[in-house]
């Protein structure tokens, strides 16, 4: 039992309602992409010239083809392993739709959330880009870079001294994700409604201009995944924590941390 | 999730509810605040602080710790950057108790906490703590089972094997996530977007039509064969549910001389996710609708294809709902030509609705018969798990 005396120094990091919009992010992401690859099944839009030898038209079938030989997994069409592996299946093209409705909204709605909280709680301050990025990010991509090797080298290898909440790597990483976020669901309605919001399907130029972008979204968004979750992971486990509690024991002193 | 950690703040005491905008450089370093120190000393030579919040309950009484237990099993080891937790015990003189008016706490929740350094009862941050880890892993649990209980059957079947999800199906059966409340749950997600596109839909609004040497290929998308011609000569469509009570038959000549032709370019979008631009002729579905209306209180047409062939060549209607509304728009034709010549059979010869706020699958070909309905009629798609309403 801790003696109710017991304080400890701790500093806010994240706002209840960004922990719980990051969260609940992490499962509509991902059914939002396994419905979505299925979807795209039905009709790929990035299409070459027939190849007699793969039986295709479709650059993902070519990438599931390469990736089902190259790992020799034999359980299903090498063809259709991007789909079989990384979505709700080919062929499942009307429960697949109802999921991406279903997760399409609720992402609308926990954005709407995010963003509404951000504006009116000031926290979009710390995410706004600003005239000394540029050089904090090479300076940040140069420490990245140095982490390993100078470890190996037993050199030391100070972090960057980063005084705002996020340095400039990860403020325009979770800046830009944002817009990410608003560009797939401003293509995904130019696609599924392009009649109602035709001013919409216009600014992607076309109806296929808006799948290409709503296509690039998803990888973006996916590919910011890697990244981020390795990062996360390295920083330790203070800065997985302040994701779910909202707090880190990692006191600002004199100079600051991160 | 919902309140935010409670502890002595030291730097700031008031804050706005919504801070003001701060020069762009540097947003989240505090304001200077001339009667504190803007970070806090190092523990070992930190004054004593007043603290004008009234502590919550037993957590602060006024004598000091004279040790600092450290638990590492819940507070992890310090962080090389960080402090460890209140090393100098004794030191840290916790603040008297202020039986003077506290003021009352304004802080907004929405309001962003400032990134300082605050003395928080170690209790309540580990009640905290444990409170936001099972939250997660909760919302981890449901939403394992959520996707299980909403993935399709063959798609369970690839991942599991299909002994196992058949295992597990009933496991999730018997807590009522079924096969049938699965289709319920998502058919409500169908629904909710028919709804919204309904919302936003606009017999005033045009869609957008493109010039003529935009048309690119139309693909035959027939589900089964295609019918061929023996049909179209002695073809005629057959409408019921008019307010006259009587059923119509009109040959395409009838059709083509008592309505005006109208021709566009437009876009038609499969739901599978590709497209095509063609130029159509026909007549409006509105002057026919005019010309025999329907029944009062009918609301939808029924369009039906009583020579449509599945895949093996047999004959396997085709028929689909079609509001009212979305009938009379101007630019919903029932289609007798296509580039500039007579509908071929491959577009559904000789007569096919065009309907260009709709999803191609609501253009059926070859259509035979229109009825008209005060309920909603049946639909081929919607039947087989797709939208009922398809409105573009």
């Amino acid at each position: 039992m801790p003696s109710p005396l017991d304080t400890v120094r701790v500093v806010p990091k994240h706002h209840p309602l960004v922990r719980l919009t990051h969260w609940i992010n992490v499962p509509v992401l991902l059914g939002l992409i396994a419905s979505g690859l299925a979807i795209y099944w039905a009709a790929p839009v990035f299409l070459h010239a027939y190849d007699p030898a793969l039986h295709s038209r479709d650059y993902l079938a070519n990438l599931g083809s390469a990736i089902a030989h190259s790992i020799g997994d034999r359980s299903v069409d090498p063809r259709y392993w991007v789909y079989e592996r990384l979505s709700l299946g080919p062929r499942q093209l009307a429960v697949s739709l109802r999921w991406h409705w279903a997760l399409a909204y609720l992402f609308m709605l926990n954005g709407a959330v995010y963003f509404v909280g951000l504006a009116l709680g000031g926290g979009w301050r710390a995410l706004l880009p600003r005239a000394s990025d540029f050089a904090e990010s090479l300076a940040m991509m140069r420490f990245y870079l140095g982490v390993i090797p100078m470890r190996l080298l037993r050199r030391p290898w100070p972090h960057p001294d980063i005084r705002s909440k996020y340095n400039a790597l990860q403020r325009s990483a979770y800046f830009s994700m944002s817009l990410f976020g608003a560009l797939a669901v401003l293509s995904g309605w130019a696609m599924h409604k392009p009649s109602t919001l035709g001013w919409l399907e216009r600014i992607f130029v076309s109806y296929d201009g808006a799948r290409v972008v709503h296509f690039v979204c998803m990888i973006v968004l996916g590919g910011f995944v890697i990244p981020h979750v390795i990062l996360a992971i390295a920083d330790g486990w203070d800065t997985l924590r302040s994701m779910v509690v909202g707090w880190s024991t990692r006191v600002k002193e004199n100079t600051h941390g991160r | 999730m919902a309140d935010e950690i409670e502890g002595r703040e030291q730097p700031h005491r008031e804050r706005p509810e919504i801070p003001k905008p701060e020069p762009p450089e540097r947003p989240e370093m505090p304001k200077p605040k001339p009667p504190q120190p803007e970070m806090p000393p190092p523990p070992r030579q930190r004054p004593e602080e007043p603290d004008p919040k009234p502590p919550k309950g037993p957590e602060m009484p006024p004598p000091p710790p004279p040790e600092q237990p450290t638990r590492p099993d819940v507070m992890p080891r310090p962080e090389p950057a960080g402090v460890p937790p209140s090393p100098g015990g004794p030191e840290i003189t916790p603040p008297p108790q202020t039986p003077e008016v506290p003021p009352p706490r304004q802080r907004s929740f929405l309001a962003e906490r400032p990134e300082t350094t605050i003395e928080a009862p170690r209790a309540r941050l580990e009640a905290q703590s444990r409170r936001d880890f099972l939250l997660l892993g909760l919302g981890l649990a449901a939403s394992a089972v959520g996707a299980w209980w909403l993935l399709p059957d063959r798609t369970k079947g690839q991942m599991v094997g299909l002994a196992r999800r058949d295992r597990l199906d009933t496991l999730a059966a018997r807590v009522g996530l079924s096969r049938a409340s699965r289709e319920k749950t998502l058919d409500r997600a169908l629904t909710f977007d028919d709804d919204v596109a309904e919302a936003l839909y606009s017999r005033n609004r045009s869609v957008r039509t493109y010039r003529k040497s935009d048309v690119t290929p139309l693909r035959n998308n027939y589900h089964g064969q295609t019918p061929g011609p023996e049909h179209i000569a002695g073809w005629s469509l057959g409408i019921t549910g008019l307010a006259s009570g009587r059923p119509e038959l009109l040959s395409l000549q009838q059709l083509l001389g008592r309505f005006p032709h109208h021709e566009q370019v437009t876009r038609l979008i499969c739901v599978e996710g590709w497209s095509a631009v063609a130029w159509w002729g026909g007549i409006r579905f509105a002057d026919v609708l005019a010309a025999f209306p329907p029944a009062a209180g009918a609301r939808w047409a029924a369009l039906r294809s009583s020579i449509s062939l599945d895949g093996a060549g047999r004959i396997e209607p085709y028929y689909v709902s079609i509001d009212l509304d979305t009938a009379r728009h101007p630019q919903t034709l029932l289609a007798t030509h296509m580039s500039g010549a007579p509908l071929p059979l491959d577009h559904g010869a000789p007569l096919r609705l065009l309907v260009p706020v709709k999803l191609g699958l609501k253009n059926i070909k070859a259509i035979t018969d229109i009825a008209y309905t005060s309920e909603e009629p049946a639909d081929y798609w919607n039947e087989r798990g797709y939208s009922k309403y398809d409105g573009l």
